[in-house]
């Protein structure tokens, strides 16, 4: 592979005693969509005000097509930014705001206005060029901040939660204009959230974070059939967890067993040595078949039902193993397998033990 | 609502009188000054027997006067300019510094507005007396300085504390150095409270009179204190003259504070 576009390379960053981020190594490549994706307090956000220099790493470098950028200060990295917080010019109008980055780089005015309107057309807002800040929706502030932040063509956009104040409708409304603008401008981006659907919708790789790690990095799908850890394939679309001891491990595939006598052969094992340890058991709970009547071959869960709940497009049923532990099925709405069904009664569950993942 | 103003009944009736009442004990004073100082008669009679515009002619003829009134507006501006130089500094410390004893140090400049003003007078005047700064421009700046500097410290510190950092932060990303993003954005936006801070330093030091009267010396007076000088001297309608012009210019201040907050609002 050839040198990546930008380099983050093992930034640490303490503050006194406490460590935020450490070991954070990404290869970026030009164009793409990166998601750090993590709950709060993971070190995204640290990490991202680090490539903006609001923050000076501890250790570490960032390297932005082989140059670091470190000794660079922030406003001379030419570094987009959309921030968490509405944070236009409170005082300017939208035009002047997206103008804003020109007029400080002592552009023309005929630049500036020709840019302003492009900007505007990106962000679908023509037509907004008096308003001020204080007369726009939550929305159209971000959109306009987008413009801004692209204005000046810079080759690396940084946006920290920029939907996390909308409400849902609209947040996913701003989703398909940010993919959008994306593939239109071909602007590398760098995108921080703690929502993994908006995650999922948006980028062409994802960094997990936990706890100032990153635990993964890889395309949703990755993430999400080969979770390297607990963490991720819990962060990561629904999960059901079981406990299991480990039988038998070769480091790659083992197999389990789950209360006192259900044994599954074959399962791609994470973490933790050879030999006999618990494990936690990753089954998702959509790709469970539920079987109302024992099947004839071997390797059927028998549970009991606790409940069914209508989710629209899906039913939840709510199960309970023989040693007490709750385990979830998704089925779609109207499937076979659930007419009828009621609390108390006995099912068998399939699963591919391939498709499952046992952490230790 | 649980108090609404419609609902109250009668009651509504003794809340207008009482704020009538209220107003009228704040207003007569300056009212009545206003009408003495049109009045014709020497001795400052009331109702006054016939009306005259003669003591604001006296008034504008007197030297005297007009030299104090310049004396206290080259005074007030001085002082409207360092208050809100040395307070927007202060602020952004007190702000956005973290240091040790932030709320002690902010707490220490707000003191002058609890301190007797007559404390603080002989205390400067007995340190001014060693540095021979009484009688002069720079004594009477750095006297009204002390009382002005609260004010300015409050307005500022509340439109910065008001005042989202990220703001400044996206400004210098677009690619303003920090110092041209504060120029550029912060100040602008918080614009109504440098000038509420110029407008609150620049009336403490035009009628402030216990300071200017430890500072003043025969030849440097300010209105306030050549009104009083006057006063103890003979008892002229000019001086109710003078009283009007003075608060003529405070109440027009006012209205431009009022119509600046409405601009800034929209």
């Amino acid at each position: 592979m050839t040198a990546p576009y930008l380099h983050i390379r093992g930034i640490r960053k303490d503050y006194g005693s406490v460590t935020a981020v450490e070991n954070v190594d990404l290869e970026i490549r030009r164009g793409e969509f990166m998601t750090f994706l993590g709950p709060s307090g993971s070190g995204k956000s640290t990490t991202l005000y680090i490539l903006a220099g609001f923050q000076d790493p501890t250790a570490g470098d960032i390297l932005l097509e082989g140059k670091s950028l470190l000794q660079t200060p922030s406003h001379l990295r030419q570094i987009g930014m959309v921030f968490q917080r509405y944070t236009l010019f409170p005082h300017l109008t939208v035009a002047e705001n997206i103008g804003f980055p020109l007029k400080v780089r002592r552009k023309g005015r005929a630049e500036i206005d020709a840019k302003v309107r492009d900007m505007l057309r990106l962000v679908r807002l023509e037509g907004f060029e008096d308003r001020k800040p204080a007369d726009m929706s939550g929305g159209q502030q971000q959109r306009v901040a987008l413009a801004r932040a692209l204005a000046y063509d810079p080759p690396v956009l940084l946006m920290d939660e920029p939907l996390s104040a909308l409400d849902k409708k609209l947040r996913e409304e701003i989703q398909v204009e940010i993919r959008r603008i994306h593939q239109e401008t071909e602007v590398t981006i760098l995108y921080v959230t703690h929502d993994q659907e908006e995650a999922l919708r948006l980028s062409d790789r994802i960094a997990v974070f936990s706890k100032g790690v990153i635990d993964q990095v890889g395309t949703g799908p990755e993430l999400y059939a080969n979770p390297a850890t607990r963490f991720v394939a819990e962060f990561i679309g629904d999960s059901d967890f079981l406990t299991c001891s480990v039988l038998s491990s070769d480091g790659r595939t083992a197999d389990v067993r789950l209360g006192s006598d259900f044994v599954v052969p074959g399962v791609p094992v994470h973490g933790g040595g050879g030999g006999r340890s618990a494990g936690a058991l990753l089954l998702r709970p959509e790709r469970i078949s539920l079987h109302r009547h024992q099947p004839a071959e071997a390797g059927t869960l028998p549970v009991t039902v606790g409940g069914l709940t209508f989710l629209g497009s899906n039913v939840h049923v709510a199960a309970t193993t023989g040693w007490g532990e709750p385990v979830a099925v998704r089925l779609p709405f109207g499937h076979g397998a659930i007419e009828g069904l009621s609390r108390g009664d006995t099912v068998w569950l399939g699963f591919d033990p391939r498709a499952t993942h046992v952490f230790c | 609502m649980l108090l609404s103003f419609e609902r109250l009944g009668w009651w509504k009736w003794v809340l207008v009188a009482i704020t009538g009442l209220v107003t009228a004990f704040l207003l007569l004073p300056i009212l009545f000054i206003a009408a003495l100082s049109f009045g014709s008669s020497q001795w400052l009679i009331f109702p006054p027997p016939s009306w005259t515009l003669k003591w604001y002619r006296e008034f504008f003829a007197d030297p005297r006067w007009l030299e104090s009134a310049w004396t206290s507006l080259q005074i007030a501006a001085l002082v409207t300019l360092f208050s809100v130089g040395i307070g927007l500094c202060a602020s952004f410390a007190l702000v956005r510094g973290k240091f040790r004893g932030r709320e002690t140090l902010k707490a220490f400049f707000l003191t002058p507005m609890i301190l007797p003003v007559v404390v603080l007078a002989v205390a400067l005047y007995a340190f001014f007396l060693r540095l021979g700064l009484n009688g002069t421009v720079t004594g009477f700046v750095l006297a009204h300085l002390v009382v002005a500097l609260p004010f300015s410290v409050l307005a500022i510190t509340n439109a910065l504390e008001g005042f989202d950092k990220s703001i400044e932060d996206a400004a210098v990303l677009c690619g303003a150095s920090p110092l041209e993003a504060k120029f550029r954005v912060t100040l602008p936006a918080i614009g109504h409270g440098l000038f509420s801070a110029a407008i609150f330093s620049f009336l403490t030091s035009w009628d402030e009179v216990v300071l200017a009267i430890f500072m003043a010396s025969p030849t440097l007076q300010t209105l306030p204190v050549r009104i009083w000088t006057t006063l103890r001297q003979d008892l002229t309608p000019v001086i109710a003259s003078a009283s009007t012009l003075l608060v003529l210019l405070t109440i027009l201040l006012m209205l431009l504070v009022a119509l600046v907050r409405k601009g800034f609002k929209s």
